[in-house]
């Protein structure tokens, strides 16, 4: 018996040396635990004593640890095909077409989807690289291929949605796809630690702390956090950020959580991805420029970090690692000014053709972040764990399918005449919240909150918040809504988000009243 | 409902309960400003011109002085509040202020006070200067004509760095300009001093240090606008405004020679920045204190940011008290200043100016939000709690009165604390 345990432990640990191998921290890793051995703390006769000790002493071990944490997360079952070939086709047919308005925006603006820069072109754009809100460019023909709204139409259709005709009764529910999503009570099962009414940060800073020694709740988050940031151990940082973090301490507990954190090697990719902007003209580029023109530009809580923007969104179009993670499939398109055999490239690199507002998945961190690099990777982190759920068509119980079909039970279940009312003047109620979902609420609610919300998507590794959210909003404003009954006049209702404390409104929609 | 959910509601839906003091109360104003006229409106008040019974003045500072000259023979009763000091320009005439701050680290001094502490640091250029150790808020500045010889000795002292002209009278940026070399001020002098431009002799300027290494976000320069307010000078009763902004250039700092004339640059006024080509009209270049604060704590660290505001705090309280002696303290008034504040890449606050009337003028949407709930917050904290002008009020608002206000500091506060508790409270301030 022992035996066998023993053998698939072996068995296991084997496995996971040949994954960690083919990881891209494995050979500064080897390096390390080389230098490690040659060192005097290592002795030849008590070889694998001295050298885990070492380890412990050096962080290898607790770096060891954060990368089988890492790698065991990325193998969620993930990669096995969607089930309902009805959404993969839907899926497939939704990519064509936002490929087919990308073609023909080109040929109706003369230009082509990818070319080299000339010469100048490249001295220029690499002379402002700091400054690319002063690079020159007519935008003023160029359009969004498409906005949240454009992607709720399509889903809409998968769901069976029958625009009202007098005859016929309004289907909304995305209920009939056989997608499987939690009730409210499944939920408070998983935000536990909010059901339950622990004092959470985001509630009121100066409430008294349960601990002995801190005076406020938040000293307390203080310093329980420098310690576990100390340790960073990823798991306990993760438990840690289910009641919050503190600001101060965000910046470094996301980036360990996640695995972003900066090295040189981290520094070398990002410049490869600036070089190939600099050297390669995709047209979406020129969508990029527009998008973050729309969004961070003209807003007051990002303008002033537009320049690092332009840069983190330019570089991330040209990252094959985000399709990958996302599972998308790109367009093979040839560079036109670039010869055999490397002129066909994936279209864009990182699949992804930019929507309205896709700026705002990365607008947040520039609150945590002012160096381009560190702000890249943990964007692309957060992009290849959870945001691509958000704009892909997929059955995942955390892919944007699913978040709806939550939202519309959460709604139907708790707030039955709220539910009826939408009904009655013919709203669908997803339409009203769809952009807070799609965008992850970034662009909608203020930073500080927002950074809150996130901090429990971390926490929890799930993005069942953001429906619960809209929920919540919409009891805590349905007084509002019971008023009106045109779609306008319940988005206006629902404009301005600037008031709203996010963390006592979730705690108060989990608690058991 | 939690006390938060509450505090969620009042904010979502506005004030529910209605002031009760319905047309008890007559206002008279020199300014039809929106975010004025619609919150006398909302209290119900009713306007009455100058010459009529008014309760409450919302003047220019012109007409206050005015209305306090001994030529007007205006008397007013005890029902009656003015929204300035008498002579308010202690404060915020740049020559004043700069004078009444020497003058009251002189007198800290001569008392021996540790305030007036005083230590030698090295410059960036090497040179050894000594310097107040707690009071050193305000760049090294000069009155011109009057201090020239002065200002020429302590140029001589470090002749690389860049100065800054701004004249004592004017305001929003105009009339200012940077100097790098003695050369280009005697310039200046000659061309001022020429038969055309008589009226330009007789002006006074101020020539400060300039800044030349501010905290830079997105490499652009920014400087404050803080909003405090005076219900008192003796003993001093102060409140800081919590939602201030940062202003912003449009164009990247740039501290080259060819870029000193470029104002987009370097002066952060809203008035000089939105003539420029990069003006963005829907925010205005404009970033709530709040989302500073939250970027600072984010990226610096809470400790660094956390000394920054309260160094803030600091340099608003001296300042103030540094001008309470020679405030004429009448006590039908109050006054809200626009404090003007730079933080260098130091995280060190400097104070620019105070400015007697800040801009009530709405430039955005979030603009119009904020200014409408200053001056609401402003009658509240003014008024007693029945809502009509009453000078023999204590001026001890409720907690609620305060709105967006905090408490800076109230000295008749702090001495009744002092005496019945001699266990010493560490106020506000001295929590750092
Ligand atoms: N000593 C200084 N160092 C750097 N910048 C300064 C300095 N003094 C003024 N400025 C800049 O010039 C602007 C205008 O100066 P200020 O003294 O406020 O005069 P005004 O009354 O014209 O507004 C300030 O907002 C600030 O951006
Ligand atoms: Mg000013």
């Amino acid at each position: 018996m022992e035996n066998i345990k023993e053998e698939t432990i072996h068995h296991t640990a084997m496995k996971l040396a040949e994954e960690i191998k083919n990881l891209s921290i494995y050979k500064s890793f080897y390096s390390d635990v080389q230098k490690l051995v040659s060192s005097p703390s290592v002795k030849k006769e008590d070889f694998k004593q001295t050298l885990q000790q070492a380890m412990k002493e050096k962080g290898l071990d607790t770096k060891l640890r954060n990368t089988v944490f890492h790698w065991v997360r990325t193998q969620n079952k993930q990669n096995k095909l969607d089930p309902l070939t009805s959404l993969s086709k839907a899926s497939a047919q939704w990519e064509k077409r936002i490929h087919k308005s990308l073609n023909s925006m080109c040929s109706d603006l003369e230009t082509s989807l990818a070319k080299i820069r000339s010469q100048s072109e490249q001295e220029e754009l690499a002379d402002k690289w700091n400054e690319l809100s002063t690079y020159s460019l007519d935008l003023s023909k160029y359009r969004p291929v498409y906005a949240p709204k454009d992607f709720l139409d399509v889903l809409l259709t998968l769901s069976g949605y029958v625009p009202f005709t007098k005859e016929d009764e309004p289907k909304w529910e995305f209920a009939h796809l056989p997608l499987q999503v939690k009730t409210l009570d499944q939920l408070r099962k998983i935000y536990q630690e909010w059901a339950n009414g622990e004092p959470l940060l985001g509630v009121n800073p100066n409430m008294p702390s349960t601990v002995p020694g801190f005076a406020t709740l938040e000293a307390e988050r203080i310093g329980l956090g420098e310690r576990v940031a100390v340790l960073g151990y990823a798991p306990v940082i993760q438990e840690y950020l289910k009641k919050g973090s503190p600001q101060c301490l965000r910046a470094k507990l996301w980036s360990q959580v996640l695995g972003a954190d900066v090295k040189q090697q981290q520094i070398i990719y990002f410049n490869q991805l600036k070089k190939n902007v600099l050297e390669v003209d995709l047209m979406i580029d020129k969508l990029i420029f527009k998008d973050v023109q729309l969004t961070a530009s003209n807003d007051d809580q990002y303008f002033v970090f537009e320049d690092l923007l332009y840069q983190v969104m330019l570089c991330f179009s040209r990252d094959g690692e985000a399709a990958r993670a996302a599972g998308a499939s790109a367009l093979r398109v040839a560079v036109k000014g670039r010869h055999a055999p490397d002129c066909l490239i994936a279209f864009p690199p990182s699949g992804v053709i930019p929507f309205h507002g896709f700026t705002m998945y990365a607008t947040p961190f520039c609150y945590l972040y002012d160096d381009p690099v560190q702000l890249y990777f943990m964007f692309r982190a957060f992009y290849m764990r959870y945001w691509h759920r958000l704009h892909y068509i997929s059955t995942h119980p955390q892919g944007i399918v699913s978040l709806c079909l939550l939202y519309e039970r959460l709604l139907e279940a708790n707030e039955p005449l709220l539910w009826i009312h939408f009904r009655n003047i013919n709203i669908n109620p997803i339409r009203v919240v769809f952009k807070w979902l799609m965008r992850a609420f970034s662009g909608h609610l203020p930073p500080d909150q927002l950074l809150l919300l996130w901090d429990a998507i971390l926490g929890y590794d799930c993005l069942e918040i953001l429906p619960l959210l809209a929920l919540a909003i919409l009891s805590f404003r349905k007084e509002n809504i019971f008023q009106v009954n045109t779609l306008q006049n319940v988005d206006a209702v629902l404009a301005d988000l600037s008031t709203i404390s996010v963390i006592p409104l979730l705690q108060l929609a989990l608690m058991k009243s | 409902m939690n006390p938060e959910g509450k505090k969620m509601a009042a904010s979502l839906y506005g004030r529910v309960n209605a002031p009760t003091e319905r047309c008890r109360v007559s206002f008279c104003t020199d300014m039809e400003k929106s975010v004025l006229m619609s919150n006398f409106e909302r209290r119900g008040w009713h306007q009455v011109g100058p010459d009529d019974e008014w309760n409450f003045y919302w003047a220019s500072t012109q007409t206050c002085r005015n209305l306090f000259s001994v030529e007007s023979g205006y008397r007013m009763n005890d029902n009656q509040m003015i929204n300035h000091f008498p002579n308010h320009y202690e404060l915020s005439r740049k020559d004043l202020l700069v004078k009444n701050i020497k003058r009251y680290r002189k007198e800290l001094e001569r008392e021996g006070s540790p305030l007036a502490e005083k230590a030698e640091v090295v410059l960036h250029g090497g040179q050894v200067v000594t310097r107040y150790v707690h009071l050193d808020f305000i760049p090294v500045t000069f009155v011109l004509p009057a201090d020239y010889n002065m200002f020429v000795e302590e140029y001589r002292k470090s002749p690389q760095s860049t100065w800054i002209m701004k004249p004592c009278g004017k305001s929003q940026g105009t009339g200012i300009f940077l100097i790098n070399k003695l050369s280009k001020l005697k310039k200046w002098s000659r061309e001022a001093k020429a038969p055309f431009h008589p009226q330009l002799s007789k002006e006074s300027y101020v020539i400060s240090r300039y800044i030349d290494n501010p905290l830079l976000i997105g490499g652009k320069k920014f400087d404050l606008r803080l909003y405090v307010l005076v219900t008192s000078f003796r003993p001093l009763k102060a409140y800081m405004f919590q939602l201030g902004f940062c202003r912003f250039c449009t164009v990247k700092y740039d501290t080259s020679v060819t870029e000193l004339d470029n104002m987009y640059v370097h002066l952060t006024n809203v008035s000089v920045q939105k003539h420029g080509g990069d003006y963005n009209s829907i925010h205005g270049g404009k970033m709530s204190v709040q989302n500073l604060r939250l970027f600072l704590e984010g990226t610096r660290g809470r400790a660094v940011t956390e000394k920054l505001f309260a160094a803030i705090q600091w340099l608003i309280v001296h300042s103030l008290k540094a001008v309470s002696s020679v405030m004429a303290n009448d006590r039908h008034c109050f006054e809200c200043y626009g404090y003007d504040i730079i933080i260098d890449n130091q995280l060190k606050p400097w104070l620019v100016e105070v400015n007697a009337s800040p801009s009530l003028t709405s430039t955005t949407v979030n603009d119009r939000i904020m200014k409408y709930k200053l001056i609401d917050n402003i009658l509240s904290v003014v008024l007693p709690p029945e809502g009509v002008p009453d000078v023999r009020w204590n001026k001890v608002p409720s907690f609620e009165a305060l709105g967006n206000f905090d408490l800076l500091i109230d000295e008749e506060l702090l001495e009744k604390e002092d005496s019945t508790n001699s266990t010493s409270r560490t106020s506000k301030n001295n929590k750092k």
